[in-house]
């Protein structure tokens, strides 16, 4: 075997380089601290990498997203703590107003103090969140979303109910359903409403008696007929007769079912219910006691109170059944915004567990990224030393080997 | 015998060594000469003189000069170089390729994310211009990264095509070389010695042509060798040479395609004829490495694109108008319509188009997405057309071959067909291959986002089941399509514990109840077919149940034209969810959907692929490489220049022509000798 030297030249060289490419590629590697620099250097930990990267981002975004619902569910959760606290003093505006002693000018400074009240309540529910949507809008709203209106209607919600949600990784609430907490709340006590009907004789309201919100007493047996309400029909000062009637076509004449007699604060049971009437009732004074609906709006019970408030001339018996409907009502009303608050502190603990949860696929994200493309150092360093010396004794046995001719000793 | 016949061996013997002397001189001078194939004197004894005593020997004759040579060794180098320079040509190439499909923040999955991304805080504040127009940003950069990367790709074509023309013209350079050391070779042989010389100018001729297109080569008779390419076109014959050319792509005029040139004029060449050399490693370059890189970078942003467009014209703008497309490929806007190239030798009169079609439209038909492949089209002549798909320029296996009619949608494009094509005519279809370069933001009005879904749904407030409205599907945003809306679903309990009965009640009335199975989406029936949506109700609704004592109504959902598209973000929140959706290279087969991959995977896909032909080019380049230098170490050791041997080698001669004079010297002093006694 010859080695041509020419060739062998050649060689080395080649190799030299190639040690010093190897070199540097290394270098780049160390000083970027990637293992990948490019795709081809390990394909499946690039597209690893890729893949990790877009995780990465979309915890970012939906973090995002996450925020801006803490944003305003925050500001939905005070709202919701000021209305609450409005009501509260509302609450304690009319149980003042049912002081017997107090006069009707009384009373109408009461009402007035409650039409501010109303005012900032009304404020509550538009309010924004400061950059144009409005915390109450549900799925969309004329802006402001509560309007108010002339009566009979009061105030309406302009827009359409439900909520707006982030996108379905996080499906959190960007605005609160105002329909379902301002104007549905359940009317009555909840089951059934009671109320003071007209006197079937007169047709004028009845000022004699009064009745109470009732309470149930057996649920299994309320309401065994859909859309059937019942009427507590004095036939007497002494008697009365529980008729039923269709609470969709209140005109269609009602059916007697049973009759008793009263005595004032005496309850009377009527399928499962109890209801209280007080007071010294005229023949002819009708009770209806119907099924409960989500009807009740905060503002209509609010705007009724100062109504009834600055009514002159009512009797006590009317005077103490404005005060039972409307604590009532405003009770029924608060439990209806608390709920809403409720619903509002889930979502804010929900976003918290997201923000925790989104940390922590971020953090596997990266952790996956790093992973797939970063550089062990010290197995780099060491790789790189391991290299450098490799080159060295390259270059040594190159300049030793090159020295190594016979020319050298037939020089002489 | 007299002195003269000592005279005579010394004066050959000197003669032999100064010649041996010689030539180790010039092997020590071409020592670096390139080709250059170690030279040796050949002697041969000058024969014997009879004498009664028998044969003195008359000494020594130089016969002649050779060359180490061996012509196994010297066609292995040129085979395994040709191969490596394929290989090598082709990795470099690669490497050029995958800057292009950059990875991490620079990428183009990186931008695409980043445009979806955006949507989700134009999904957080609807009405925010800041936040939309940072959709329009992020819009932008990835149409110009998309843009620049298939202008990126072109410009690699255009090197190659450089590469390939230049490439030609050294081989046609050293096709004649070749030629006319044949003719001086053949000339030289006459003089009954060999051109060493010539003989080595020759081989590094055809070792260097190797690299640039691997050749065989049969040496003749009269010392002359022809040269053929691969497995069969004549190249050099004797002193005859075939010029190649760099021809026109019949399809496509900035790619080459090989041809030699005839009397007839140039003719074509089937690239499988190209087996080694850097033209093949260009020529496969060209033929799969760009166009498949073309075609899936294609085919990613016209799935961007297109499903972008699409949800846009699925909802509402700040303006309250069905939301306009945010990108275009091409010049204009809408459906992008591309021509089919002809190949340059068609006959007929037929011009072929393509319109790529909106993925919901393909879905709905059951057709497959736009795949990241070329197409042929083959006219036989009576009207019929045949549809073939292309892999690396030949015709896939995996696709049958189908005729296709004007009007006919296969893999996400409609054909059109006009004029009359003559028999044998054929077009080439690139559906996804000019989509990247194309690619433009076709919206500057940050309130033209689509964020609002044309469509409301509310629950009704007495509602007692857990349902609720979680979808919306439809097609159209005009509402006049929906003249009969608002419309209210409601549920009915039917004899079967547990299984529900819908119904649609709408200005037009009450529908016909529909059984519904939870999880189902629930169709509105429109006025017309395409115009009906389909909602999906999750939970479990109450349903009208009038048997049951008390009778219970049923929930209600409305359904009603959105009133106030500037809050709404639902489509925006559908534009995000386009990332996750896995439309990228969808295919239909037998009914059934193969799903394709979202953009995050695609685009990963296209990396990880793009890798491991890189990877894989390289490692084969390097095998190649190092395959190609053992065979250059085999034929070097046998034709290379030792300098060492050679300073041995003078030495050796220089003793030798020291011998040989003092043979002189003695011979001198014996006659001197024989003088003097003869003088005396």
């Amino acid at each position: 075997m010859r080695i041509a030297s020419a060739h062998s030249y050649e060689a080395t060289i080649d190799v030299l380089q190639r040690r010093q490419v190897d070199l540097s590629d290394m270098q780049t590697r160390l000083t970027s601290g990637k293992r990948l620099l490019k795709a081809s250097d390990d394909p499946a930990a690039a597209a690893r990498a890729e893949r990790a990267l877009a995780a990465e981002l979309r915890s970012d975004t939906s973090q995002r997203s996450v925020d801006a619902s803490k944003v305003i569910m925050s500001q939905t959760e005070s709202a919701l703590g000021d209305a609450g606290d409005l009501l509260q003093q509302l609450r304690e505006a009319l149980v003042a107003s049912g002081n017997a002693t107090y006069t009707d000018a009384e009373r109408s400074q009461l009402a007035g103090a409650m039409i501010g009240m109303r005012q900032q309540l009304l404020g509550v529910a538009n309010r924004s969140d400061g950059s144009g949507s409005y915390l109450f809008g549900g799925q969309g709203s004329s802006q402001p979303p509560f309007v108010d209106s002339p009566t009979p209607v009061g105030v309406q919600f302009i827009g359409t109910s439900g909520q707006l949600q982030t996108a379905s990784d996080t499906a959190l609430p960007l605005s609160s359903d105002g329909v379902a907490g301002w104007l549905n709340a359940s009317t009555g006590n909840g089951v059934f409403v009671t109320q003071s009907a007209t006197n079937s004789v007169s047709g004028a309201p009845i000022t004699g008696a009064w009745i109470d919100a009732g309470s149930v007493t057996d649920p299994s047996a309320l309401f065994p007929v859909a859309d059937t309400g019942y009427r507590v029909h004095f036939t007497s000062s002494t008697t009365y007769d529980i008729e039923s009637y269709s609470v969709s076509s209140p005109a269609t004449p009602p059916t007697v079912e049973s009759s008793g007699a009263y005595q004032s604060g005496k309850a009377i049971s009527l399928h499962g219910m109890s209801v209280t009437v007080t007071g010294t009732p005229t023949t002819g004074d009708q009770f209806n006691v119907a099924p409960s609906t989500p009807t009740l709006s905060v503002f209509d019970t609010i705007d009724a109170a100062i109504a009834e408030l600055k009514t002159l001339n009512r009797t006590p018996a009317q005077r103490a059944q404005s005060t039972a409907d409307r604590l009532r009502d405003i009770d029924s009303s608060m439990a209806s915004l608390n709920l809403a608050r409720s619903i509002t502190g889930g979502a804010l603990n929900l976003i918290d567990s997201e923000t925790t949860r989104l940390g922590t696929q971020k953090l596997a994200a990266q952790t996956e990224r790093s992973n797939a493309e970063d550089l062990d150092l010290p197995q780099a360093l060491s790789e790189f030393q391991n290299q450098q010396t490799g080159y060295e004794a390259a270059l040594k046995s190159y300049s030793m080997v090159q020295k190594m001719s016979l020319f050298q000793y037939i020089s002489g | 015998m007299g002195t003269g016949a000592l005279m005579s061996l010394g004066t050959r013997a000197m003669a032999a060594s100064y010649a041996q002397l010689q030539t180790t001189s010039n092997n020590i001078a071409n020592v670096n000469t390139k080709g250059y194939s170690r030279q040796e004197v050949q002697l041969a004894t000058a024969g014997g003189q009879f004498t009664g005593a028998g044969f003195f020997g008359r000494g020594v004759d130089v016969t002649s000069v050779t060359r180490a040579h061996d012509e196994f060794l010297t066609r292995e180098a040129s085979l395994s170089s040709a191969l490596a320079a394929a290989d090598t040509a082709r990795s470099d190439q690669l490497l050029r390729l995958e800057k292009i499909f950059g990875t991490g923040e620079s990428g183009l999955g990186y931008a695409t994310n980043q445009m979806f991304n955006a949507f989700a805080d134009v999904a957080s504040k609807p009405q925010d211009l800041s936040s939309r127009q940072v959709v329009l940003s992020r819009a932008g950069e990835l149409a110009a990264r998309f843009t620049t990367a298939g202008q990126q790709i072109d410009e690699l074509q255009t090197g190659v095509t450089g590469d390939l023309q230049a490439a030609v013209s050294q081989i046609n350079d050293l096709t004649s070389r070749i030629a006319v050391l044949n003719q001086k070779i053949v000339d030289g042989r006459g003089s009954g010695q060999p051109p060493n010389d010539l003989l080595d100018q020759r081989d590094t001729a055809v070792q260097d042509l190797s690299k640039l297109m691997q050749v065989s080569t049969i040496g003749a008779e009269d010392g002359s060798v022809s040269v053929f390419m691969g497995a069969g076109q004549a190249l050099v014959l004797g002193t005859r040479t075939t010029s190649m050319v760099a021809m026109r792509d019949p399809y496509d005029n900035s790619r080459v395609t090989l041809g030699i040139a005839t009397e007839a004029g140039n003719r074509a060449l089937p690239t499988s004829l190209l087996t080694g050399g850097s033209v093949a490693g260009l020529m496969r370059f060209q033929s799969t490495d760009i166009t498949d890189a073309r075609n899936l970078l294609g085919q990613m942003a016209l799935a961007v694109g297109l499903q972008v467009n699409e949800q846009q014209s699925l909802g509402l703008d700040l303006n309250g108008q069905t939301g306009a497309a945010m990108f275009r490929f091409g010049p204009v806007s809408g459906l992008p319509v591309l021509a089919a190239n002809p190949s340059s030798a068609n006959g007929g009169s037929a011009a072929i188009s393509l319109t790529l079609q909106p993925p919901a439209a393909l879905t709905a038909a059951g057709v497959s997405s736009v795949q990241a492949s070329d197409y042929r089209i083959t006219a036989d002549g009576l009207g019929g057309f045949e549809l073939a798909r292309l892999k690396g320029g030949e015709i896939d296996p995996e696709f049958a071959a189908q005729s296709v009619l004007n009007g006919d949608v296969v893999d996400g494009f409609a054909i059109s067909i006009s004029g009359t094509a003559a028999a044998g005519d054929t077009f080439l279809l690139r559906p996804a291959g000019s989509a990247a370069r194309n690619m433009q933001l076709n919206m500057t009005n940050p309130k033209l986002l689509a964020a609002a879904s044309p469509l409301s749904a509310t629950t009704g407030s007495m509602n007692t089941g857990t349902g609720e409205v979680g979808a919306i599907h439809y097609d159209s945003t005009d509402v006049a399509a929906y003249a009969n809306l608002p419309a209210t679903l409601k549920f009915q309990a039917t004899a079967v514990a547990g299984q529900y009965t819908y119904t649609w009640t709408d200005s037009t009335g009450t529908r016909v109840p529909n059984t519904w199975s939870p999880g189902q989406p629930i169709v509105y029936p429109g006025t017309t077919p395409t115009n009906s949506f389909s909602v999906q109700i999750n939970g479990v609704p109450t349903a009208a149940d009038s048997s049951a004592s008390p009778a219970v109504s049923s929930d209600t959902f409305v359904f009603g034209a959105n009133a106030y598209p500037g809050s709404d973000n639902r489509n925006a929140n559908a534009l995000l969810a386009l990332r996750d959706n896995p439309l990228v290279g969808a295919i239909w087969s037998g009914g059934t959907l193969q799903q394709g991959a979202n953009v995050t995977d695609a685009f990963a896909g296209i990396v990880a692929s793009i890798g491991v032909r890189v990877q894989s080019a390289r490692s084969a380049a390097e095998l190649s490489t190092g395959v190609a230098a053992d065979a250059e170490l085999a034929r070097s050791s046998k034709s290379g220049v030792n300098l060492d041997e050679e300073a041995a080698r003078l030495i050796q001669y220089q003793q030798t022509y020291q011998a040989a004079a003092k043979m002189l010297q003695v011979a001198q002093t014996v006659f001197d000798t024989l003088l003097q006694t003869a003088g005396r």
